[in-house]
């Protein structure tokens, strides 16, 4: 409404208003106990397996895959499949031990992260709506597989506010390579107020965020003439709203131009790991080529999640296209997975260590998921087609019961069969660690009060310590 | 019926009566309690708690429960189903109260009378038939009604702004743009006293008009120039619904002719090229080219495609045209307002012939006629041959499939061999293509076998048919092209047309697993009668007309209650897309019925007529300004005691920026300009940092950018512009620090405000210049210390950042 005054909730959207400021970090503090319920986590950083990561050669370990492996697959009914018919049963090509306490097994291809699995509870049972990328990985960001809808980021961004006031509460790292497939209207805020938009830096990149500094050919704006300029626009401002009293959406602008100027100290700021130690840079890899640009990022992660970012969103791996850029392993699995594997598991790993050493694990949920998972049985020779039916998630710390599995495929990992669990299931188990109740939370859109969980969902709460 | 809206609207004066409340249900339970009332107690009950399920419209397992005749004559099985330790009804929902169950067994044991009180109508105030009230003043009648409910809610209006403020106002909302200082230095020097009508009929007439309003319709339609999804690419062909829309718009067409040709304008007007164009609009949203192109026939997910494609469609229509939410029935009856699944999947029936791909169109009426019929013909061939076609593409053993798998690999590697463009590559990729080629004859052969001769005879028989007609079509001089609904197309990968409705059930709780009846061609509450049921463009147009009956209620509320929205900020109905009972209620009733009726019979569906009605009102003309007083009593201003205070929409402030730079590009229509930096790729690359804001693309309006889904432009997406994907009948104004980093340093504001810094050199000195550039970018002169101040720092800081910092003012963004 224009013209109106802001309710409270308004007032957190113009991140900004001197109130508005006030406000949101007093909220910040009043909310610990949660929007609707104590909450055990405060933030989130979300890892996206773009492409599709293959659950039986991760976390899923099936024995029966080595003992009939080149062999037809028959898993006793019709099988319909994304581009192919079924190939022969294929076994991983890596092996698989056991690991910690909790004995998880894990492939060799992730040695990093199979050191943490006391600290993972892992998801075995996780099915999908569609077998398509694009409806999918709309699916695990936003429940829906439609697009337009707002992703999980941008609802705790709604529901919970920001946690800091001069970084956004919402940061995307997307892959250097590119986006996965959606692009960013994977994690669009849909029909949420624009200030639940997503803050996307491109880390390492020479402008990491759009329009965050005038661009250089720009010489004319410096230091010393911008400072002028905000405080006479502040001066021009204030002057128009003694003119036009009553109208709150003039002081909210006026405050977002402070903020603007601290976001522009503080992001570069955060993304300068220069002082981090030779110790903590070769704990996330980035000594190594294969697994410097992950490493960085997962680096910066927790550096933004350390200064009050609510939600830090990773992706591994860009858009489908050839050559393979993602974890769409159609066609050479033991190439194309092996290198993202690699790249993805020291820093990873690292990430968990990292915030557990600095005692932010507790009130972090680290959240590991992929679009679907991958076919038992081959597709030409060295490849697998996408498997919808079932695959692997996994998530780490903020009140998650480490050293758990919940649910499990059949004997060939083809389909979930024990306790199979959509999205909405993980999705509403991470807002009720973050003191949210995923039923609760909703917000009117063409007719319907939308939720992140559509209308289905349940706490999994045998992961939850 | 209308229970929840009571509840809601009494919610604050709850607490008030709750002690009156409590002696009332203690007499209740006395001796002596006065009977039940059917009217006051029981309709409205069973209106909250059973109509969803049991109305005319549903009469769920023969029961409906709308009037009372029909309550009484199921009274013997009322108490049974509602009652006991477990009830069977109602199926969703809380269960009765004991409390409630006793009073529909009380009200059956004294007799189950009606006492007369129940509503004259059972209808939701949307769906009451249109009658107009009588105004309850002279003048313009829009002011009458505002004045009569401003009395009543004890509210004064506001004093006239003032005409520099005026023509700001009206120029912003009829155009999009801001008036030149000569139009505002002739408005404030007319002394005619028709002098801010004569502006309106200028605005009115500009082309400027309809650029401006096409984009609220655009919004409404959810265009996009790109697919969306994985693998976004490009949709070339969208732009000419774009300017259907804006020449629509600035030709005055008819609202029901606007409305027909967009759901079936090519069935209904086959001789107008512009009709066909308008079929744009069911395809206007977004499109799973990998679900469509890419995944085989009769699978499940295919289904599924083609299941959220037609969703689309009926979603997209039924919001803009008629404000109902029909899509909350896709998965069970409407929780809250009478819609049924059969009148859902009705509708998806509807759109179940055609698809949105690239559609010919001749401007040349002759070779129009000559390209129909054509492809009509044509189109029975296909008839006859896709079944064929879909056996050779369906054709599969191991052998073929270990096959598809080899070749696949092969020409990826092929691919990457030849994307290197080393020399060595390419004579490895030649030395591959000769082993390719003997296996996919070898496929071609395995194939042939499982087909069959006889069937390969027929293909032989019908391609060349095909061919020649192809052939002749290739000869008619070239065609535009529009995306739009289409129930003919050359197939592409496993996209093909329907060739006949594709048939359409009604699925259980929405699972295509569970198909329960065939659905049924009709609207909300009917079922189409139509003569030949294969044919789909009988289906459309029995939509377009079923929407454009002048006794449709829904159609004629909507649209008035649209344009007032754009106008005041705000509809009658705060939920321009939703007249359900989630939805808002009118502020003004009979004001709503009024328009809706005039506008109908009166302005002949004028939209013109229409805007021209609001604007010259004393409502719209009232100054912006706040009144304390009147703000305690409706801070929300929903009765407008006063005008709205605008902030620019995302669009505005890029077209604003552009014409006070005096950089604005007037050339209209077209294919979309491309601000972003593009790849075409396997999963193509937008990029808008690469672009640079002084190319041709980078001057003209906003509404003819290439509106890209999966990668909005940042600026815009900023200043909210709303997800191309989703219907936005509305649009939200946030203000966020990214927000202000946009406008401070975005290259393309900074370029503009070099070009302003540029324009106003001539104008003098720097307090000359200053002085320009405010009445540029601002519309009135500066003050002498506010030019002073400014003048003073552009001698420190450059021109160009004084320029800068006026783009950022809040004056700059707010329109009083």
């Amino acid at each position: 409404m224009p013209g109106a005054p802001m309710n409270r909730r308004e007032f957190l959207w113009s991140s900004g208003g001197l109130g508005g400021i006030a406000l949101s970090q007093m909220l910040a503090a009043a909310e610990s106990p949660g929007l609707h319920h104590p909450a055990k986590a405060k933030r989130v950083v979300q890892l996206f397996m773009s492409g599709a990561a293959s659950q039986c050669d991760l976390f899923d370990y099936k024995p029966l895959l080595d003992k009939k492996a080149g062999e037809p697959w028959d898993p006793g009914e019709k099988v319909e499949l994304f581009q192919s018919k079924p190939g022969v049963v294929m076994n991983s090509p890596w092996g698989w031990k056991q690991h910690g306490q909790c004995g998880k097994w894990v492939s060799d291809l992730l040695p990093h992260t199979a050191g943490c699995v006391d600290d993972i509870a892992f998801v075995q049972s996780m099915i999908a709506k569609s077998n398509v990328h694009g409806p999918a990985t709309f699916m695990q960001n936003t429940g829906f597989v439609l697009p337009g809808f707002p992703s999980m980021g941008a609802w705790v961004s709604y529901a919970l506010g920001s946690l800091n006031n001069n970084l956004p509460t919402l940061v995307v790292l997307p892959d250097p390579r590119g986006f996965p497939p959606n692009g960013p209207a994977n994690w669009s805020a849909g029909f949420l107020p624009a200030a639940h938009q997503a803050t996307m830096i491109r880390v390492g990149s020479p402008n990491p965020i759009h329009d965050l500094f005038p661009p250089e050919k720009a010489s004319f704006i410096t230091k010393d003439s911008e400072r002028e300029t905000l405080q006479l626009l502040e001066a021009m401002n204030r002057e128009h709203l003694a003119d036009h009293s009553g109208d709150s959406r003039l002081e909210a602008r006026i405050a977002s131009y402070e903020m603007a100027a601290k976001l522009q100290l503080s992001a570069p700021e955060v993304m300068d790991i220069s002082g981090e130690s030779e110790a903590t840079k070769k704990l996330y890899g980035m000594d190594d080529k294969l697994t410097e640009d992950m490493g960085r990022r997962c680096l910066v992660a927790r550096r933004l999640l350390e200064r009050g970012v609510r939600f830090v969103q990773i992706w591994s791996g860009a858009d489908n296209g050839f050559p393979r850029r993602n974890w769409d392993s159609h066609e050479d699995l033991k190439r194309d997975h092996g290198e993202l594997g690699t790249s993805l598991d020291k820093p990873t790993a690292a990430l968990i260590k990292d915030l557990k050493a600095r005692g932010l694990l507790d009130d972090t949920i680290v959240y590991w998921t992929t679009e679907f998972g991958r076919m038992p049985c081959s597709q030409g020779s060295k490849g697998r087609d996408h498997n919808p039916f079932g695959f692997t998630s996994w998530l780490a710390g903020g009140g998650i019961k480490g050293g758990t599995s919940y649910g499990a495929t059949d004997e060939w990992s083809y389909k979930a069969v024990d306790k199979p669990v959509y999205c909405y299931e993980v999705h509403a188990t991470v807002l009720h660690l973050l003191g949210i109740d995923h039923k609760r939370l909703s917000f009117r859109n063409n007719g319907i009060d939308r939720r992140l969980t559509d209308v289905h969902g349940s706490v999994l709460h045998d992961i939850v310590a | 019926m209308f229970q929840e809206a009571r509840c809601a609207a009494n919610s604050l004066m709850a607490q008030r009566i709750s002690i009156t409340l409590l002696s009332i249900v203690l007499t209740c339970g006395t001796v002596g309690a006065a009977p039940v009332s059917y009217g006051t107690q029981i309709q409205p009950l069973l209106a909250a708690k059973c109509a969803v399920c049991h109305s005319d419209n549903n009469p769920s397992g023969g029961v409906s429960l709308s009037t009372y005749a029909k309550v009484a004559a199921a009274k013997d099985r009322l108490v049974a189903v509602v009652g006991g330790p477990s009830p069977r009804m109602p199926k969703s929902g809380t269960p009765l109260t004991p409390e409630q169950v006793a009073l529909l067994s009380r009200w059956i044991a004294e007799g189950t009378t009606d006492d007369g009180k129940a509503a004259t109508t059972e209808l939701w105030w949307s769906r009451k038939p249109l009658a107009k009230p009588s105004v309850p003043a002279t003048g313009n009648p829009l002011d009458a009604f505002i004045r009569a409910k401003l009395r009543e809610m004890k509210l004064d209006p506001s004093p006239e702004a003032d005409r520099r403020t005026l023509i700001r106002r009206v120029t912003f909302d009829l155009t999009g743009l801001p008036p030149t200082p000569d139009e505002i230095a002739a408005f404030l020097a007319d002394p005619s006293p028709d002098a801010y009508v004569k502006v309106v009929d200028r605005l009115l007439a500009s082309p400027r008009y309809g650029e401006r309003w096409a984009r609220h319709w655009l919004d409404i339609a959810h265009y996009g120039d790109s697919h969306g999804y994985d693998k976004d690419k490009p949709r070339p062909n969208a732009w000419p619904y774009r300017d259907y829309v804006i020449a629509a718009l600035n030709n005055d067409k008819p609202y029901s002719r606007f409305v027909e040709e967009q759901i079936a304008g090519d069935v209904l007007y086959p001789n107008s090229a512009e009709a066909t164009i308008a079929t744009g609009f069911l395809a206007a949203g977004p499109w799973d080219f990998v679900g469509h192109q890419e995944l085989r026939e009769d699978t499940l997910d295919k289904n599924i495609t083609r299941n959220l494609d037609r969703d689309d469609m009926v979603a997209t229509t039924m919001s803009a045209f008629t404000s109902q939410t029909v899509h909350c029935a896709r998965c069970h009856n409407h929780k809250f307002d009478p819609i049924t699944q059969q009148d859902y999947y009705g509708l998806q029936s509807v759109f179940a012939g055609v698809d949105r791909a690239d559609r010919p169109y001749d401007a040349d009426p002759p070779v129009a006629a000559k390209r129909r019929d054509l492809l009509n013909r044509r189109r029975l061939v296909q008839i006859q041959l896709q079944p064929l076609q879909d056996l050779v593409a369906n054709a599969s053993t191991p052998e073929i499939d270990k096959i598809d798998g080899d070749l696949k690999e092969m020409r990826g590697r092929i691919s990457d061999l030849k994307a290197t463009k080393v020399s060595a590559d390419a004579d490895a990729a030649a030395r591959l293509q000769v082993e390719y080629d003997p296996i996919a004859a070898h496929r071609k052969a395995l194939v042939d076998a499982i087909v069959g001769a006889k069937s390969l005879a027929e293909i032989d028989r019908l391609t060349p048919l095909a061919k020649a007609l192809d052939d002749e079509i290739a000869k008619l001089p070239k065609p535009d092209l529009v995306y739009a609904a289409a129930n003919y197309f050359p197939r592409n990968g496993t996209f093909r047309p329907a060739m006949e409705p594709r048939p359409v059930f009604v699925l259980n709780r929405g699972d295509l697993n569970s198909p329960l009846e065939p659905a049924v061609p009709g609207a909300i509450g009917t079922k189409f009668s139509l003569a030949d049921p294969s044919d789909e463009g009988a289906r459309r147009a029995a939509l377009a007309h079923w929407i454009t009956d002048r006794g449709n209620p829904l159609t004629w509320r909507s649209i008035v209650n649209r344009v007032w929205h754009y106008h005041f900020g705000a509809g009658i109905v705060d939920s321009p897309s939703d007249f359900g009972k989630m939805g808002s209620l009118p502020t003004h009733p009979e004001l709503l019925d009024w328009l809706a009726v005039w506008f109908r019979d009166d302005a002949k569906g004028s939209i013109k007529q229409l805007h021209r009605l609001i604007v010259t009102s004393q409502a719209y003309r009232q100054s912006s300004k706040d009144r304390p007083e009147a703000s305690k009593i409706d801070s929300e201003n929903r009765y407008l005691w006063r005008m709205n205070r605008t902030r620019l929409d995302a669009e505005s402030v890029h077209d604003t920026l552009l014409a006070v730079g005096g950089k604005l590009d007037l050339k209209m229509g077209g294919p979309a300009d491309r601000q972003f930096w593009f790849k075409d790729d396997h999963s193509p690359v937008y990029d808008y940092a690469r672009f640079d804001p002084d190319s041709p693309e980078g001057q003209r309006r906003a509404i003819y950018r290439f509106i890209v889904r999966s990668v909005p432009d940042p600026f815009m997406e900023r200043l909210d512009c709303p997800d191309p994907s989703m219907l936005a009948p509305k649009r939200g104004t946030t203000i966020t620090a990214i927000q202000a980093l946009a406008l401070l340093n975005n290259p393309f504001v900074i370029r503009m405000a070099e070009h302003l810094a540029e324009r106003i050199q001539p104008a003098g000195d720097a307090s000359a210049q200053i002085r320009m550039a405010y009445r540029l970018a601002l519309g009135r002169d500066g003050s002498a210390s506010e030019v002073q101040r400014l003048a003073e720092y552009a001698a420190r800081n450059g021109m160009v950042n004084a320029t800068r910092l006026l783009f950022n003012s809040n004056e700059f963004v707010f329109i009083d």
